[in-house]
């Protein structure tokens, strides 16, 4: 198997997949030319997300990005959401091939979108 | 522990035991040379020459019009430039949706300053004979089509094609990888000229293919050095590997009726059972002219690959229409030419079929892709916001 074993399992069991009703932000990134494309919904209080999920279409890397992505963003301040890199995703997976890095940058963008739109919705 | 399906038989096949028996005595035992004129190089040069026999009868065709080659891209790089070089100049026609060992060898030969028409193709994957006929030129030297789409499984007009060609003299290569073997056909009926085969598609050993050229058929060689295959192609001859081609070609001319037959109810059980049970599936090729055991199935707003590895940790292999590399999409060229909606193409997946396929396998297949499409759809799909 290329992918990590932390891969397969998000892969297999998505965590917190799936829309959000009144949700405080929304985000999305598509990867050019890829067609992969992710969407944060992210619920806040306090300025920390208290709830996130998501949705996505895209390989099994990038469901799997997605997925643990949500998981490290609950309870996290949304300015600190709206900086979120990559490479903390991608460790996250215990790491990806090199040809399927985008999926964490995808996941990424789009965590910083939502996060982004609940800041302005705040302000 | 999980079971095993393998549904990839258009990418390669385990070779036959009876395959793998024939070829063991060529590693270490009968291991001359077959160029050496000695006892040891005769015992070579017999096996190579037996192999010869039984690739020429298969094809219809004589021994001398046979060589053989490395693999399947060698043969189509062989039978495309071969023709092209001995001719100097001109121009080709192929289709869209050929195997890339042809489609990259036509764009190679357009840099060296030929000229190519690339044909297109009908909803079904079929290139129209009249396409062909229109687009031949005073100055065209060679045509190139496949016999069948390794893809999505149609089988192409070859017959009606080569009408056309032999008519004005035109040389003919067909790509039959994935057609020798599989169904019956007779290189001269079909007025083909030149034919690359495979011998890993056909439950024999990698690494060995080859090109028939009908006699008298002007061709140069692209790989020069000594005098081996009539010097058609230099290179000491895989031995092993060509007595395995030989032994493989001899089983499927026993087995290939009775095997079609069982492996296009498969294939039917197969499509049937998943079009039954999963929303928003179609098949794609052409309903009848196709390969027996190719299924090709589309599957709306799911991403191929990620129902590939589904399926791969279900114990089930099967492979992906398109493929995402280096975050860069490529959907299938064969179903862009056929002209299906990319989120139909970005969700394709190629089931094939083979010898030790069961009706067990299939229905595990049919339980599982519906188990790992419902998973992927339901939570995951974007919807809209």
């Amino acid at each position: 198997m290329r992918y990590s074993a932390t891969v397969v399992d998000h892969f297999l069991n998505p965590r917190n997949a799936g829309m959000m009703q009144a949700p405080d932000g929304v985000g999305e990134d598509e990867y050019e030319g890829c067609g992969d494309l992710t969407r944060f919904f992210l619920r806040v209080r306090d300025g920390r997300a208290v709830e996130v999920r998501f949705q996505t279409y895209g390989c099994g890397p990038t469901i799997a990005a997605a997925s643990v992505a949500s998981e490290l963003a609950r309870g996290r301040a949304v300015e600190e959401l709206s900086q979120v890199k990559a490479g903390e995703i991608e460790a996250a997976l215990d790491g990806l091939p090199d040809d399927r890095r985008h999926a964490a940058e995808v996941a990424a963008a789009a965590l910083r979108a939502a996060a982004l739109a609940a800041r302005a919705r705040k302000g | 522990m999980t079971r095993r399906v393998y549904l990839d038989h258009n990418a390669s096949t385990p070779v036959h035991p009876e395959v793998l028996a024939e070829m063991l005595p060529y590693f270490s035992g009968a291991y001359g040379n077959p160029s050496s004129i000695h006892a040891f190089g005769r015992e070579a040069r017999e096996a190579v020459d037996l192999a010869r026999e039984r690739v020429a009868q298969f094809l219809g065709a004589t021994p001398g019009e046979i060589v053989f080659t490395s693999g399947g891209t060698e043969s189509d790089n062989f039978g495309i430039k071969g023709l092209a070089f001995a001719r100097g100049r001109g121009h080709l026609i192929t289709s869209k949706v050929e195997h890339h060992a042809v489609l990259r060898t036509c764009q190679a030969l357009e840099d060296l300053g030929f000229a190519v028409t690339y044909v297109g193709v009908d909803g079904h994957g079929m290139v129209d004979p009249d396409e062909v006929r229109r687009a031949l030129r005073p100055d065209t030297i060679a045509v190139s089509i496949m016999h069948a789409n390794s893809e999505v499984g149609t089988i192409q007009p070859i017959e009606a094609i080569g009408r056309l060609t032999r008519e004005r003299g035109i040389p003919l290569h067909v790509d039959a990888v994935q057609t020798l073997g599989k169904i019956p056909f007779d290189v001269h009926a079909l007025g083909i000229d030149a034919l690359s085969f495979s011998g890993h598609k056909i439950y024999g050993p990698k690494g060995v293919a080859g090109l028939f050229i009908r006699k008298s058929t002007r061709m140069v060689s692209i790989q020069h050095g000594g005098e081996h295959e009539r010097r058609r192609r230099a290179g000491t001859e895989n031995v092993p590997g060509i007595v395995g081609l030989g032994k493989a070609v001899e089983i499927r001319a026993r087995e290939m009726a009775a095997e079609a037959g069982r492996l296009t109810a498969l294939r039917t059980r197969l499509t049937e059972g998943i079009q039954g049970r999963v929303p928003e599936v179609r098949l794609s090729g052409h309903p009848v002219e196709r390969l027996p055991g190719t299924a090709s199935v589309l599957v709306r707003n799911v991403e191929s690959e990620s129902l590939v590895l589904g399926l791969d940790l279900k114990g089930i292999g099967v492979s992906a229409g398109s493929a995402c590399t280096a975050g860069n999409v490529e959907p299938s060229h064969v179903l862009v030419a056929m002209g299906v909606p990319l989120d139909w193409a970005m969700g394709s997946v190629r089931c094939s079929l083979g010898r030790s396929t069961s009706a067990e396998d299939v229905d595990y297949v049919v339980e599982s892709f519906e188990a790992v499409v419902r998973k992927l759809r339901a939570a995951l799909r974007v919807g809209a916001a």
